[in-house]
């Protein structure tokens, strides 16, 4: 069995040209890893993205930006200058044999290129073309510039996060890490590429998505936007844990070793739940007065919710390893977390068990490393990071030469007339 | 082919057997109704944590199950099925029900469906091609299966509630179950691309979907500095807060793109909770750019803030000076001033900001009104995409609990008027202990 190919993702013969960087080029994975041939156009030199830190052994260069490695993988990678006749004349003819276009140009641009939607499908009827663009392509903010900061300032996301008080008094709004403005705005064009090309298996007509990131963002803040539509409520920000209208008792406890605990306990504490804290505190025997039957009372358990909470719980957490309060909670149907760093995964036996970190190989480098793998587990046709991020310009020859049928004299002469 | 011109959606004759409850689940079957699939939701009065306990039901309004308006935004465009589905005579139906439709999605923990006699084996035997997509918090396989999540729960295990705060203070976290929103987003994938998988090869397939593992493949940068570089997270200066560069660090990338500086929030006028922007200059042409629309006053042409190094370096200062002019405009002020000079910048939104006052949500028409037989009319969150032939739209509010009981027992799976009066004398389709609500006895006349 070992020789088995594997078998093809579920969007395997599909053929996506991604014209994006830092905006769209997480939607562009999710679908290589998916199974389809993603095509990266980039200009010649290669995309901006890829000066993106951080870099391999903090050596600054264009193929060493672990940034671009990560969200390029699965991706096969063409240079091409869409500002030349010849680069618009050789992006035809792909798109010509594409499924999906993916761009995040400014809008107006790829009109103004003569390969906008209109002009695309008239070679192609079953082309699915996404924009996805920081506001979309109308309205009054079209123009403006953002970054991921921005978006999650605009989006609502800042103005939901920050600390308590007690932690740092009138503390600014914080913007969550990671580039997550991207990730939301990716999250949604999958959907819609996805829910387009289930329509056009039936249909057999493609057609033109305008996808906003601003939007997306507008619309992952849970249950802000219903609090004030319903009850004109706006929100406080609290450390570690919701939003909330009034004040909420803390989830996030500091355990022994300095990393925290997330233990969600307010709104809880009926008296079953109360039984069985107790039987977990008295586990390391800290239950305290925990098991005393005035507990089995809701109006007496409301009246010591501070005691529950600041001082059995928190002294609980606080004599153990994050790591250890967090298991003995899930062991019992506790539904705790410990904060981990990113890092602290990579020896979680579960997400071994679950085959979750991949080796990816970098030939040119001679070595592989651990990538994080797939979101879920699909049993028939398997959802796979299937290769690194491509170089610049490394599928030239196979994509302009073996399959569009350029010779490598023309591709000499495009390379040497920056075309490519 | 049914001819492009005849579909109106894009999952058009597509059923869904929703068993999905509270959020995460919902706000994936959410979207695929918007985009035209029928969304059957199975659920029980005493189960369904969406519904109850709600802090988002109107003052004016008694709480029950059908009067929370989080619910309501997170269940528009589906159909209410009341079915005690741990009844024998609730899986007979239930079981009729998948026979007829295309997918089949849930959120429980991850043995709940088969304890049912509902295993994705027993499903294939109903309906060989169903598209079976379970969307628990660690997933169907793995050591630590039955562990349960909500979001902050799935956010802390993961990486991302580390992510969030200022250097030498506990985490800020996420102030949200962003993984309930993404875990939503990341269940409709799933269910479209084993739709798509379907259409194409005739194969239907079990997804294993897991919402803390979901969160991990969003620190994919923190994670290969760590297993290219040995460079964990847990250092001096990380998370920078909303900067890009914690001053007096090592300059290390923080995972959110370039390291420059400004990038930060800054307080506008007139210093309200939500009274902030902010600023973030990609390169020394925008920070000129900035410096115009600051008026240029002497401390911004100062040679040390006219390159990118020295504005690291003098972090501090130079966010202090900034702020000392953002807080002489108003927040939307100063982002039309910036924006209109090529300077990038945007107001700090709270809920009431984006409803009211953002100008583009406007014209996007984010926010459209329903009309919702219990709540009355209320404005209702859209797609933040146009799909030119198949747009998604909000076709319906959220369903009244068990609002198409007789439709779908009746109308769709052939039962009659009797089996449907008997379902809910014996306890299969309310439980008989609890009073009806006034549309379900018009359904029994």
């Amino acid at each position: 069995m070992t020789d088995a190919q594997p078998s093809p993702g579920p969007l395997s013969g599909l053929r996506v040209l991604e014209l994006s960087d830092e905006k769209g080029q997480f939607c562009g994975k999710l679908l290589g890893d998916l199974g389809a041939d993603v095509v990266k156009i980039e200009p010649p030199g290669g995309e901006p993205s890829r000066h993106v830190g951080p870099f391999l052994d903090d050596v600054p260069h264009t193929e060493r930006s672990l940034s671009f490695w990560y969200y390029n993988t699965s991706k096969r990678g063409i240079t091409l200058n869409l500002q030349t006749a010849d680069g618009r004349r050789l992006f035809k003819r792909l798109a010509a044999t594409a499924d999906v276009v993916l761009e995040s140009f400014v809008p107006g641009f790829m009109a103004s290129l003569g390969l906008d939607y209109r002009s695309l499908c008239q070679q192609n009827s079953g082309l699915i073309v996404c924009a996805l663009t920081p506001f979309g392509q109308t309205g009054p903010w079209r123009d403006y510039l953002s970054s991921d900061l921005l978006h999650m300032a605009a989006g609502g996301e800042m103005a939901s996060c920050g600390y308590d008080d007690v932690d740092l008094a009138n503390g600014p709004p914080i913007a969550p890490g990671g580039g997550n403005a991207w990730h939301m705005g990716c999250h949604y064009a999958c959907i819609a590429i996805m829910a387009a090309l289930v329509d056009r298996t039936l249909s057999g007509q493609g057609q033109y998505i305008d996808a906003s990131i601003h939007e997306a963002c507008a619309l992952t803040t849970e249950s802000a936007i219903a609090n004030y539509v319903y009850r004109g409520e706006v929100l406080r920000r609290q450390t570690g844990r919701h939003h909330a209208a009034n004040s909420t008792p803390r989830t996030q406890f500091r355990a022994k070793d300095g990393k925290y605990v997330c233990a969600l306990l307010g709104g809880r504490l009926n008296p079953r739940f109360v039984r069985n804290l107790a039987d977990l505190l008295d586990t390391y025997g800290m239950a305290g007065d925990l098991r005393d039957p005035k507990y089995q009372d809701p109006a007496v358990i409301a009246e010591n919710t501070s005691h529950i909470i600041d001082e059995l719980v928190a002294n609980f957490i606080s004599s153990l390893p994050a790591e250890e309060a967090y298991h003995a909670a899930q062991q019992r149907g506790f539904t705790w977390g410990v904060v981990r760093a990113p890092e602290d995964l990579l020896d979680d036996p579960h997400l071994h068990d679950r085959s979750f970190w991949k080796q990816v190989e970098h030939p040119e480098l001679g070595r592989s490393f651990t990538y994080p793998g797939e979101a879920a587990i699909f049993g028939d046709s398997p959802w796979r990071l299937s290769r690194r991020a491509p170089l610049i310009g490394e599928h030239n020859i196979e994509i302009f030469c073996d399959e569009l049928g350029l010779s490598r004299g023309e591709l000499a002469v495009l390379a040497e007339s920056h075309v490519i | 082919m049914t001819g492009a011109a005849s579909r109106r959606s894009a999952l058009e004759k597509v059923r869904v057997v929703d068993f999905s409850w509270v959020r995460a689940g919902p706000w994936a079957t959410r979207w695929l109704g918007a985009l035209g699939a029928e969304v059957i939701k199975i659920e029980w009065p005493e189960s369904e944590r969406g519904r109850l306990p709600s802090t988002t039901t109107p003052q004016q309004l008694e709480v029950n199950l059908n009067t929370s308006g989080n619910f309501n935004d997170t269940n528009v465009n589906k159909k209410s099925l009341s079915l005690n589905v741990r009844s024998a005579k609730g899986l007979e139906v239930v079981k009729r029900l998948i026979g007829i439709s295309d997918i089949v999605i849930e959120n429980f923990s991850s043995r709940v469906l088969r304890n049912w006699g509902l295993g994705y084996e027993e499903l294939c035997r109903i309906k060989p091609d169903i598209v079976y997509v379970s969307m628990s918090g660690y997933g169907h396989t793995g050591r630590n299966h039955h562990y349960t999540t909500f979001g902050p729960v799935a956010q802390a295990v993961s990486g991302l509630t580390l992510l969030s705060g200022l250097p030498d203070k506990p985490p800020a976290g996420w102030g949200w179950s962003y993984m309930d929103d993404t875990g939503g987003m990341y269940g409709a994938m799933c269910a479209l691309t084993g739709l798509y998988h379907r259409n194409t090869t005739g194969r239907g397939q079990h997804i294993d979907l897991s919402q803390m593992v979901a969160s991990i493949p969003l620190n994919g940068p923190a994670l290969l500095d760590f297993t290219a570089n040995g460079r964990g997270s847990r250092r001096k200066g990380f998370p920078p807060g909303n900067r890009a560069h914690w001053p007096g660090t090592p300059l290390i990338s923080a995972y959110r793109g370039p390291t420059v500086a400004p990038h930060n929030a800054y307080r506008t006028d007139p210093g309200g909770y939500n009274d902030w922007c902010v600023i973030v200059c990609h390169n020394d042409e925008e920070w000129q750019r900035l410096v115009e629309v600051m008026g240029a006053p002497s401390w911004a042409t100062s040679e040390k803030f006219a390159a990118l190094a020295g504005r690291l370096q003098h972090q501090e200062e130079l966010d202090r000076h900034i702020e000392s002019w953002s807080m002489t405009l108003e927040k939307y002020q100063l982002t039309e001033h910036c924006q209109a000079a090529g300077v990038r910048a945007l107001p700090v939104q709270s809920a009431e900001d984006r409803v009211e006052h953002d100008p583009q949500l406007r014209h996007r028409k984010m926010y459209l009104p329903m009309e919702h037989p219990a709540l009355g009319q209320h404005l209702v969150q859209n797609a933040p995409f146009e799909l030119s032939r198949t747009p998604a739209r909000n076709n319906s509010s959220s369903p009244l609990i068990g609002q198409h009981t007789q439709e779908l027992v009746e109308g769709l799976l052939g039962y009659s008027r009797e089996e449907l009066r008997a379902g809910f004398a014996d306890g299969t389709f309310w439980p008989t202990s609890r009073p009806r609500f006034p549309y379900m006895e018009e359904m029994l006349r």
